[in-house]
């Protein structure tokens, strides 16, 4: 209970950075036309803001349901090396527990609780932190549907920006020391804009996304890659050589 | 459409658990190769590029200047490692600025 309060605690400051954005999420859904309710549903069954924002996009121009589905996918794929850093920390715990936690990774809540210290590496920890991030990225959606009626026209108008600032936002400070990085950004998103000019711009965002990350593989050097990315992969390594030990520890005495 | 948006829903909302569940299911056997767990890693930035540009260009379906002028802002906010928030909110200023004036 203890740990379970101090990762609320830890939890605080994403409260602000999580309800603007819902907001916003929740005023372009409003005005995509999608209904207030099943605006909070998707925010309360997804749990995934930048999917959210894509899907309202991709929606209000109307592309197809499985298009959205298979770029929401895609989009998360992150999350598979994100909650692998999680479940590191909290292996031990039951299977429940764990498929409970791992509801809550996002970017935010990996990159917090990777960096805890030791005595914070708990699934109680964890739990308490992603309570926190849960409830205020649904009861900014929920903020968000109400607000979104009585909002002037200059300020939703200009919520439109709201999406690419916060992708810029993540994205600006993971490559800026990176000149490779920033070189496979840039080739990505021109080979995005070339795609969509002869396919359906939800495709080619797909397309340039997978073979963008294919070609980086070949030229982006991983070392320098972002030092919260770097702290994660120890963790893990230190894992892996702690379990090899024990598995030789073990046939030595068996 | 209100079909449609509950497909999509819950689509997602499957699509979205499955990479976070599969290593607390298979944390022991999950090997990726080093090629594979760079392409993995990759992803997120080539996502995020592929979404921004060029859709970036038409946030205002008349004026690419709106989305151009609030992406170069958030871009200005974040290279300084501002918060999230902060680059949301600086692009969102700099757009409602330009709105006023044209």
């Amino acid at each position: 209970m203890k740990d379970y309060i101090k990762g609320m605690r830890t939890g605080v400051p994403v409260i602000f950075g999580f309800i603007p954005v819902a907001i916003a999420y929740a005023v372009m859904a409003r005005q995509a036309g999608i209904g207030a309710f099943e605006t909070v549903l998707m925010s309360a069954a997804v749990f995934a803001g930048a999917s959210q924002m894509m899907a309202v996009e991709m929606l209000s121009q109307g592309a197809a349901a499985v298009t959205i589905i298979v770029a929401a996918f895609i989009l998360n794929l992150r999350h598979l090396i994100m909650s692998t850093c999680v479940i590191n920390r909290i292996k031990k715990e039951k299977l429940w527990i764990k498929l409970l936690a791992v509801f809550g990774v996002t970017d935010e809540s990996f990159a917090i609780f990777t960096t805890q210290k030791k005595e914070n590496s708990n699934a109680a920890f964890f739990l308490g932190l992603i309570t926190v991030t849960y409830s205020s990225w649904v009861g900014g959606t929920v903020i968000g549907v109400i607000a979104s009626g009585l909002l002037p026209e200059i300020v939703s108008a200009s919520l439109g920006v709201a999406l690419y600032a916060m992708f810029i936002a993540i994205l600006v400070p993971g490559i800026r020391d990176n000149m490779r990085l920033i070189m496979l950004v840039i080739f990505t998103a021109l080979l995005n804009m070339g795609l969509s000019s002869f396919m359906d711009s939800s495709w080619a965002l797909i397309a340039a996304t997978l073979i963008g990350a294919f070609a980086g593989t070949f030229f982006v050097d991983m070392e320098k890659m972002a030092e919260m990315e770097e702290t994660c992969l120890e963790a893990s390594k230190d894992a892996v050589s702690t379990l090899e030990k024990v598995k030789t520890g073990d046939r030595s005495n068996g | 459409m209100d079909k449609q948006i509950l497909v999509v829903i819950l689509g997602m909302a499957v699509v979205t658990y499955i990479p976070r569940a599969l290593p607390a299911l298979f944390i022991d056997k999950m090997e990726l190769g080093p090629r594979v767990e760079k392409f993995l890693r990759l992803i997120p930035y080539t996502a995020m590029a592929a979404l921004i540009f060029p859709g970036i260009l038409s946030t205002d379906s008349s004026e690419p200047v709106i989305g151009l002028a609030g992406g170069l802002a958030a871009v200005l906010l974040a290279y300084r490692r501002l918060p999230v928030m902060v680059c949301v909110i600086g692009a969102i200023a700099v757009d409602m600025l330009i709105y006023m004036i044209i």
